[in-house]
């Protein structure tokens, strides 16, 4: 029995590692520094320059955005739900928050098109892509607080109540040292999920050239995403696929050291 | 925090803004509690005298604890009144939070901070008053519940180090520094073994000759070694109270008495 359930959760294990590996193939050959940092002279437009540093920073600037964006309110909410939400409006958030887990990100990226870049005339932009993936990433962030904040003892907090301790009080004393590692497990989760995403920021805030750096938050940005996506569509030009392969083991890299960062800290907030 | 011994001791302001007195009694009446559709108290009414202990018995689901959290303003949906030294809880100076600091509660399950047994101790205090030396103020909260001899070499150790019942015993200390004018137990010595039983009782036989003490319990043999007076709640309502001596040998009602003949079955048991 054992091993029958192994082997039907073997492809779960071997998938991954086989795509890892398979990209890791196929990308090894354009892998390089200048790749990265750019070289003074080089014979690929892409290399020339500043190689994709600026697609690097681009997704890490529009994850920054989300997050930044995003974070106030899912604390907010997560204090709501604990602090002073009823029953009713508890299940009530819960439910409106998997709801807006499960919409296709190309509808947020679609609505975004529409509210953001045409209706508000904000263009193609770092807010509007900003904006867009701070709403995605609401859902999840939101809900990892309230299951960190559940993981509260209910007796630590009537403890502090029963103390006198005033709701602020309770929190930062009692809940802060408590969750602290939980809140920021979920915000790393957050930040790994706003650089997976793609069609959202295609819509709304990257271009694929003819800009380096973002000159203000109005200003389309180019990233690792949208860089893979056009440079793929290069079926014919062998270079651009290896640079698209590449790019996505750059991306995969950042996406995974959010990841292995979460997961250490779950670890770490499980043995305390 | 420098926890020098030979310092002074700094006094613990201002924690009783609303009288300049302690506390000579408190008073429930027509208290009823409703939680989900249901009725959980009735008509409660009941005084405490000054100074001494009273037991609140009754069997699960009486009401007993739920009557504490009423007191203590964690459950704020209760109808009636309840007055502390003639002043209304609803319409207490600072609210409820103030309220707390004049009430201690003392729960079943005892619940440390995860912080050392000296922060702890003063975890209810003001930042102000945390900021100053309280090592003396330490001592004395502990030595008032029975622990200071077990702790007082590791005062900085973390206070999840000890054992359940010095953890109670801790918890009282915790509660004890705020200058609470009255403490409420919910079977405090539910979960503990006899020594720390022991080590509670005479704790709170000692407090009790200072302050009211409201002590919610299932252990009858508990209540007649703490004396003192007795609330008997059986679905939600006062059902009997006098002297634990009247109320061991003298029961009136026949609530009272099944309930006794009960409990004696089942330590028989």
């Amino acid at each position: 029995m054992k091993w029958f359930l192994m082997l039907l959760a073997l492809p779960a294990f071997l998938f991954p590692l086989a795509s890892l590996v398979y990209i890791l193939s196929h990308a090894w050959d354009s892998l390089s520094w200048s790749l990265i940092f750019g070289a003074e002279e080089s014979s690929s437009m892409i290399e020339a320059g500043q190689g994709l540093w600026p697609q690097i920073i681009g997704s890490l600037w529009l994850m920054l955005w989300a997050c930044i964006l995003a974070l106030p309110v899912a604390i907010s909410l997560a204090l709501f739900h604990a602090l002073y939400a009823s029953r009713p409006q508890q299940r009530g958030l819960m439910m409106i928050l998997q709801l807006l887990q499960g919409i296709p990100p190309i509808v947020y990226g679609l609505c975004g098109l529409i509210v953001l870049v045409h209706l508000l005339h904000w263009g193609i932009s770092l807010a509007a892509g900003g904006v867009i993936l701070a709403v995605i990433v609401l859902p999840l962030l939101t809900s990892n607080m309230i299951h960190a904040l559940e993981r509260i003892p209910a007796e630590q907090t009537e403890s502090a109540k029963s103390l006198g301790l005033s709701p602020v009080q309770i929190i930062g004393r009692v809940w802060v040292p408590l969750v602290w590692s939980g809140f920021l497990t979920g915000l790393l989760l957050a930040m790994a999920r706003a650089l997976s995403e793609t069609a959202p920021i295609l819509f709304t805030a990257t271009v694929f050239s003819g800009v380096d750096w973002p000159d203000s938050m109005l200003s389309p940005v180019t990233s690792l995403q949208t860089h893979i996506f056009y440079l793929a569509q290069e079926g014919s030009d062998a270079h651009a696929v290896g640079v698209a392969w590449a790019s996505a083991v750059i991306l995969l890299m950042l996406i995974l050291c959010f990841s292995l960062l979460a997961l250490a800290l779950r670890r770490l907030e499980e043995k305390v | 925090m420098n926890l020098s011994h030979k310092a002074v001791p700094e006094p613990i302001e201002g924690s009783q803004k609303n009288v300049g007195h302690a506390f000579d009694s408190l008073c429930c009446e027509h208290l009823y509690l409703h939680l989900s559709n249901q009725i959980i108290l009735k008509d409660v009414s009941f005084s405490l005298p000054e100074k001494g202990i009273t037991s609140l018995i009754g069997p699960s689901g009486a009401g007993k604890s739920s009557l504490l959290r009423c007191i203590t303003g964690l459950n704020e949906t209760w109808q009636g009144d309840i007055k502390l030294n003639q002043q209304r809880l609803r319409q207490w100076h600072g609210g409820v939070d103030a309220l707390r600091k004049h009430i201690g509660l003392i729960s079943q399950k005892p619940s440390v901070f995860p912080v050392s047994i000296a922060e702890n101790v003063i975890f209810g205090l003001s930042r102000k008053q945390r900021k100053q030396n309280q090592s003396r103020w330490i001592q004395h909260c502990l030595e008032k519940a029975a622990l200071w001899d077990e702790v007082k070499h590791r005062l900085n150790m973390p206070a999840a180090s000890l054992s359940l019942g010095q953890q109670q015993r801790l918890c009282l200390a915790r509660a004890l520094a705020l200058k609470p004018s009255m403490l409420l137990l919910d079977e405090p010595t539910a979960s503990l073994d006899p020594r720390s039983k022991e080590l509670i009782e005479a704790s709170l036989r000692q407090l009790a000759e200072s302050m009211p003490l409201l002590c919610v319990t299932h252990d009858l043999q508990q209540t007649q070694r703490l004396q003192g007076q007795v609330i008997f709640m059986c679905d939600g309502k006062i059902i009997e109270t006098g002297s634990c001596g009247d109320f061991f040998e003298h029961p009136e009602r026949i609530e009272t008495r099944e309930f006794l003949q009960w409990s004696v079955c089942d330590c028989g048991d």
